[in-house]
């Protein structure tokens, strides 16, 4: 092939000048360029959604302006509630990843819910049962297991659906119960404190704690692994030929096929990953927070990451600032109860209205670009 | 039939100064278009012309900005579709809107108030048979759409427009999926329905069909009328002219060159689906380097089968396919990249592009996973970003940049990127499937220039494209694939068209014929 083919003529002019144009406006890299835009209309939602949620305040013969300033202050207002934030934040984001990566591949992965469950059962597993290592071992030690526990589980979905054609949205949620009832029943039987009130195992011993980073609060080191996976989720996906995998399977199965991408590997992989980090999830919960394994200690985790993965329209860097929001909410509705009165509740409302209005501001502007 | 006749009538339709802006394109501006009664008028166009949204207009799909529609004397302004038809204008989709999991009768009555709140089966059922009958489109009210050929499916369209009392059809790109006797068939129901005082507007963009059946002929371009006129008057080269705004050359410089070895041998090789059925029977083929085999057919015939199992998508059954004596009957479709293997599909949307992704990314489309373009773990955007430039200039894909989105193209620089990355990596073997298709004639033209020039290069190419034209064009064997059967390759200078033709239409009628 060289300049010397026949030139053909070029006919559409017109057509030409119209979308020659529209391109720079709409994106420069793929996402990159409007990543920004897509934040800003985030934020936005986020804020509608505030004003909406008002109404039932006010309804309730509360002020709404009182009950957010209470709701800031209880987020924000001292060392111990950033900390406290961060800590529930932490799960969120490291299951949230997995998911937009899921999502993103069009596989959907629903099962976060079990997966934490199970990562966290094989977590305090080996923090119970491992007694007399030092803590560098025992805490990756049992961070590892609980993320190959969570990778695991979610690798059942996988296999359903590769080998028996069971649909990942069936399998995976259906895993949810039974992960969670696992939790249950380990604690009924083998894992459970003999002689305690409440369905939770024995306190783990102090060398498997996860280290807290400021000392005087409860923030513990897992904000870091939550960093760190987005980080390297973000990069995984844009930058490396596994990422460009998943864009294509997102794409269309036809278009994967004829680039040569196996959709066996590549949905097999996505889901190992995202359960590793559900799985991961689980272990920092309990190693870090409570310490022990509780019944119900992932209670809605998984379902959460689901919503915060779309409400950062699926782009892994994003569900840093979801995550956050999601852990910071819930955290300051705690003070808004004890002070204003406002039931805690309120905040599901908001994160529901937020993820509502952020859905259709993106669609709205989705729209638009393909025009 | 005769320009007097026209001419007196006063109009059945009168759409006077249609507008339409989308955007920045304007797509109708101040469009003047009339039909009368006995009329078939063509509307030609290239893609983009815009024929479909003056269509859509008169069908209530789209408002105008500006203009007037006139319809028997009544004005139609701010319609539904469903007014347009209570009104009688029929349109027949280039993409049927039949249920395939129902009847014919089923079909016609839904949505339909004569029908009956209790179904009136028995009526609407001899209705059908009469005027199947009356316009000689025979058809089984009872047969189920699903298991009809696409020329059957396209008559129940014409006959439930009919029987919803459509004195002006519109029939958009009625040709497209259909074989040559099915064509000339539906050519002479539609010379019928304009007889019996009903008007047509038949959109197409193949010159042939207007010459053949219309009466008068109307060419848009850049959503203006071009051109007009009575069909006794107009020239093909003439209406091509205006279609395009220039002269088309239709000669191809078809440099002459013995045939080289051998490249792509296939031998026996067949298929049969998960459900037992055998889509591909025993085709042998060899082709050789600087050679173009064309393959004729209707969609739908085993096409699809055979260049999956071409481009490593699908497996055959039986046989084997070699490529330089390599045998790569079940290799991967990396391993086919690497032996030389080239492939554009049918389908951009879904298929060749990932139209989110920038014209870099979907040039490095299928070579993302090999250096240069993967550097260890990571990809080498960089790479990508050298291959994009050079290929788009190469090319003349016209585009803000390579890191725009595919989607933001036209489907003829759509089309220029998958050619460039295809006929780019100067293939040995270039398996393209209806690599024209939805490309007006410019960019028609690009890529029929590119594979000559891959030919002349030493390249071998097996063209597949129900556009009879086309393959006539580009090949230097002809054959035609029917039934999942190769049937008659022969060399371009013997071929007969009669014989294609029928082959199209399905070869066993033909080994009855002959």
């Amino acid at each position: 092939m060289s300049a010397s083919l026949p030139t053909p003529p070029e006919i559409d002019r017109s057509d030409q000048a119209d979308q020659s144009e529209i391109p720079s406006r709409v994106v420069a890299r793929n996402e990159d360029a409007d990543f920004w835009r897509r934040m800003l209309l985030a934020l936005l939602a986020v804020s509608l959604s505030f004003v909406v949620a008002a109404v039932p305040i006010l309804l309730s013969g509360k002020n709404p302006l009182l009950a957010y300033w209470a709701l800031i202050r209880g987020a924000f207002g001292s060392v111990d509630s950033i900390a406290f934030a961060l800590n529930k934040s932490t799960p969120y984001i490291l299951a949230g990843v997995g998911v937009a990566l899921c999502f993103r591949a069009r596989v959907i992965n629903i099962g976060g819910e079990g997966q934490i469950a199970v990562g966290g059962i094989a977590a305090s597993w080996i923090a119970l049962n491992a007694p007399g290592l030092p803590g560098s071992v025992l805490i990756p030690l049992a961070l590892l297991g609980g993320g190959c526990a969570g990778a695991a589980w979610a690798a059942i979905a996988a296999g359903m659906r590769l080998v028996r054609g069971v649909h990942e949205v069936l399998g995976t949620l259906l895993l949810n119960f039974v992960g969670l009832l696992l939790v249950s029943e380990v604690l009924h039987g083998p894992m459970g404190e003999v002689g305690a009130g409440f369905p939770q195992s024995p306190l783990f011993p102090e060398q498997a704690w996860l280290p807290t980073l400021l000392p005087g609060t409860d923030l513990h080191a897992g904000i870091l692994l939550a960093l760190l996976a987005v980080v390297l989720c973000h990069l995984v996906f844009w930058h490396t030929p596994f990422g460009f995998r998943l864009r294509l399977l997102g794409s269309s199965d036809a278009a994967a096929a004829y680039a040569g991408v196996s959709v066996v590997r590549s949905l097999l992989s996505v889901m190992l990953i995202a359960g590793g980090l559900a799985g991961l999830a689980g272990a920092v919960e309990v190693l870090g927070v409570h310490y022990r394994l509780i019944q119900g200690f992932s209670g809605g985790f998984g379902f959460n990451a689901v919503a915060i993965a779309l409400l950062a329209s699926l782009n892994p860097i994003a569900v840093l600032p979801a995550g956050l929001f999601f852990g910071f909410l819930e955290t300051g509705a705690l003070a808004m109860q004890r002070e204003i009165g406002v039931p805690s509740s309120l905040v599901f409302v908001i994160q529901g209205l937020a993820m509502i209005f952020v859905l259709c501001a993106l669609g709205i502007s989705l729209r638009r670009q393909r025009i | 039939m005769s320009p007097e006749a026209t001419v007196s009538v006063s109009p059945m339709l009168e759409m006077r100064g249609i507008s339409k802006r989308y955007g920045r394109v304007q797509a109708n501006d101040a469009v003047d278009l009339e039909v009368s009664e006995g009329q078939v008028l063509g509307l030609l166009g290239e893609n983009g012309s815009g024929k479909s949204t003056l269509m859509k207009v008169l069908f209530g799909m789209v408002k105008p900005d500006r203009g007037t529609i006139q319809f028997k004397g009544e004005l139609l302004a701010r319609h539904s579709p469903r007014e347009a038809i209570s009104t009688g204008i029929g349109m027949i989709h280039q993409h049927f809107m039949l249920v395939e999991a129902m009847t014919v009768l089923e079909n016609i009555m839904l949505g339909w108030s004569r029908a009956g709140a209790w179904l009136r089966r028995e009526q609407i059922g001899e209705l059908i048979r009469q005027t199947s009958l009356s316009y000689g489109l025979e058809l089984d009210p009872a047969a189920l759409v699903g298991e009809l050929p696409f020329g059957q499916r396209q008559r129940v369209e014409i006959i439930k427009a009919l029987v919803r009392g459509a004195e002006l059809l519109i029939l958009d790109e009625p040709t497209s999926n259909l074989s040559p006797p099915e064509i000339s068939s539906l050519l002479t129901v539609m010379r019928r329905i304009a007889d019996q005082g009903r008007a047509i507007i038949f959109i197409t963009h193949k010159l042939g069909e207007v010459f053949d059946v219309c009466d008068e002929v109307v060419v848009l371009r850049d959503g203006r009328v071009v051109g007009k006129s009575l069909i006794a008057n107009a020239t093909r080269s003439g209406l091509a002219h205006l279609m395009v705004g220039r002269d088309v050359s239709t000669e191809l410089n078809r440099v002459d060159r013995r045939p080289g070895a051998e490249v792509l041998v296939m031998r026996g090789v067949g298929m049969r689906d998960s459900s037992g059925r055998e889509r591909l029977h025993d085709i042998d083929l060899s082709l050789r380097e600087g050679e173009i085999v064309a393959l004729a057919g209707v969609d739908g015939n085993g096409q699809t089968d055979l260049v999956d199992v071409l481009a490593g998508l699908k497996y055959p059954t039986r046989g084997t396919i070699t490529v330089s004596g390599r045998d790569l009957t079940r290799a991967t479709i990396t391993d086919r990249l690497a032996n030389g293997v080239a492939y554009i599909p049918v389908d951009r949307a879904t298929t060749s592009l990932v139209p989110g992704m920038t014209i870099e990314e979907n040039l490095g489309l299928r070579d993302f996973d090999q250096p240069p373009f993967r550097r260890g773990f990571w990809l080498n955007h960089r790479a990508f970003r050298k291959q994009a430039e050079a290929r788009i200039s190469e090319f003349r894909i016209a585009a803000s940049g390579p890191d725009a989105p595919v989607q933001t193209l036209s489907g003829g620089n759509q089309q220029k990127v998958v050619i460039a990355r295809e006929i780019g990596r100067n293939p040995k073997v270039l398996i393209a499937f209806q690599a024209t298709w939805g490309l007006d004639p410019g960019a028609t033209r690009f890529v029929v220039d590119q594979i000559m020039a891959l030919r002349s290069h030493g390249g071998a190419v097996l063209y597949i494209s129900s556009e009879l034209d086309e393959v006539l064009m580009l090949g230097d064997r002809i054959g035609v694939i029917a039934d999942g059967c190769l049937l008659g390759l022969a060399p371009r200078n013997q071929v007969d068209i009669t014989k294609i033709g029928l082959m199209m239409a399905g070869h066993r009628e033909l080994s009855g014929l002959t």
